[in-house]
């Protein structure tokens, strides 16, 4: 299922502590959906990884002044670019269901018109499929979800050095 | 559509101030679309609003919980405003696919009838039989007929819906409910 996971806040905790701690938690929903993804005949796993890299791609965009610019805008575009193609596979699969839907209500002699639609369909489900491959190898080969692990950490302020440590470094 | 920057906010001060200031930049997004996107021919202002709604949406599924009771009451209405836009906006991209589509099958049907006729001095309607997607077409005007009429029926639960949200004082409450704060614990330790 895509039900992202409840994720408690504080009104009083600081904006970048925040952000750090709901950037990695939807990070890692979004590759835990990852299993699955490029089969064509389940339909869910691409629904939940998607909407899974929408809420990443929305919390990045709602912290953005609290990850360092540089490193920000890259992870950012590849995020984009997965959800991207993640779309590309999606739109058609969405599509192909309810025209199914819809030819099951139809008269007989409707439904050839409607079938030839979704063998068209069909074929670009498999484009937008290829493209989602190359763009989750891109991801790993990029180290993706490391890298937005190390954003949520830059976020995070240095702890306060107690009286003590201060003095002795 | 591109979001407007929100300014003021500051990563060490409290989630909530700055969740209060991008929500009402957000809402202010939101609300500014209409009357305009009320004209069911305004396509892409209705393509826009889904987007500012989609913003709202996730910022107050977020931080919602940080402001008054209103806010949760905002954040299933924006939820069902997107998606009711959504819809209508799956009818708008369908709609001219599937005309393409239809269109592409007739032009290839009359390519193929016309070679068919050979030297013939007009076209034998007999040959109509032949046409490699004659079957098809009925399906495809259904389906055209069907997507219009989804959309025209999908617009006005989206008049509906937003008279109503108007009615209830949905941006005065959603305004009202930024200026509380939340009694919430510490999510985690420190």
């Amino acid at each position: 299922m895509a039900k992202a996971e409840d994720i408690d806040v504080d009104p009083a905790e600081p904006y970048r502590r925040a952000g750090a701690r709901i950037v990695r938690v939807r990070a890692g929903e979004l590759f835990d959906h990852a299993e699955g993804v490029l089969d064509t005949s389940d339909i869910e796993s691409v629904h939940a990884m998607r909407v899974a890299s929408r809420r990443l791609r929305a919390v990045l965009e709602i912290f953005a002044p609290c990850f360092p610019g540089s490193e920000f805008k890259g992870v950012l575009g590849d995020v984009k670019r997965l959800a991207d193609a993640l779309g590309e596979r999606r739109d058609p699969d969405v599509h192909i269901d309810a025209l199914q839907r819809f030819g099951k209500a139809l008269a007989a002699g409707n439904r050839p018109g409607v079938a030839r639609l979704v063998e068209d369909l069909r074929e670009r489900q498999a484009r937008g499929n290829e493209l989602l491959a190359a763009e989750l190898e891109r991801a790993r080969a990029r180290g993706l979800h490391g890298r937005l692990l190390a954003l949520a950490d830059a976020a995070e302020p240095e702890p306060e050095p107690e009286p003590g440590e201060a003095l002795e470094a | 559509m591109k979001a407007r920057r929100v300014k003021g906010l500051e990563p060490d001060e409290a989630l909530a101030d700055n969740a209060e200031r991008i929500v009402r930049v957000r809402l202010g997004e939101l609300c500014a679309f209409m009357p305009a996107a009320a004209d069911p021919a305004q396509v892409v202002a209705l393509h826009d609003m889904r987007i500012a709604a989609k913003r709202l949406r996730y910022i107050l599924e977020i931080t919602g919980p940080c402001f008054g009771p209103y806010a949760k009451t905002a954040t299933s209405l924006v939820k069902e405003l997107q998606d009711l836009l959504g819809e209508i906006h799956d009818c708008d991209v369908q709609v001219p696919e599937t005309v393409a589509f239809a269109d592409a099958l007739m032009a290839a049907d009359a390519g193929a009838l016309r070679d068919a006729a050979g030297d013939a001095d007009d076209l034998d309607p007999a040959l109509l039989k032949q046409a490699p997607h004659a079957r098809e077409h009925a399906g495809l005007a259904a389906l055209e007929a069907h997507l219009r009429a989804r959309r025209l029926l999908l617009f006005d639960r989206f008049l509906e819906l937003w008279s109503d949200a108007e009615r209830k004082g949905f941006r005065a409450r959603l305004e009202y409910a930024l200026g509380e704060r939340a009694d919430v614990r510490d999510p985690e330790p420190r």
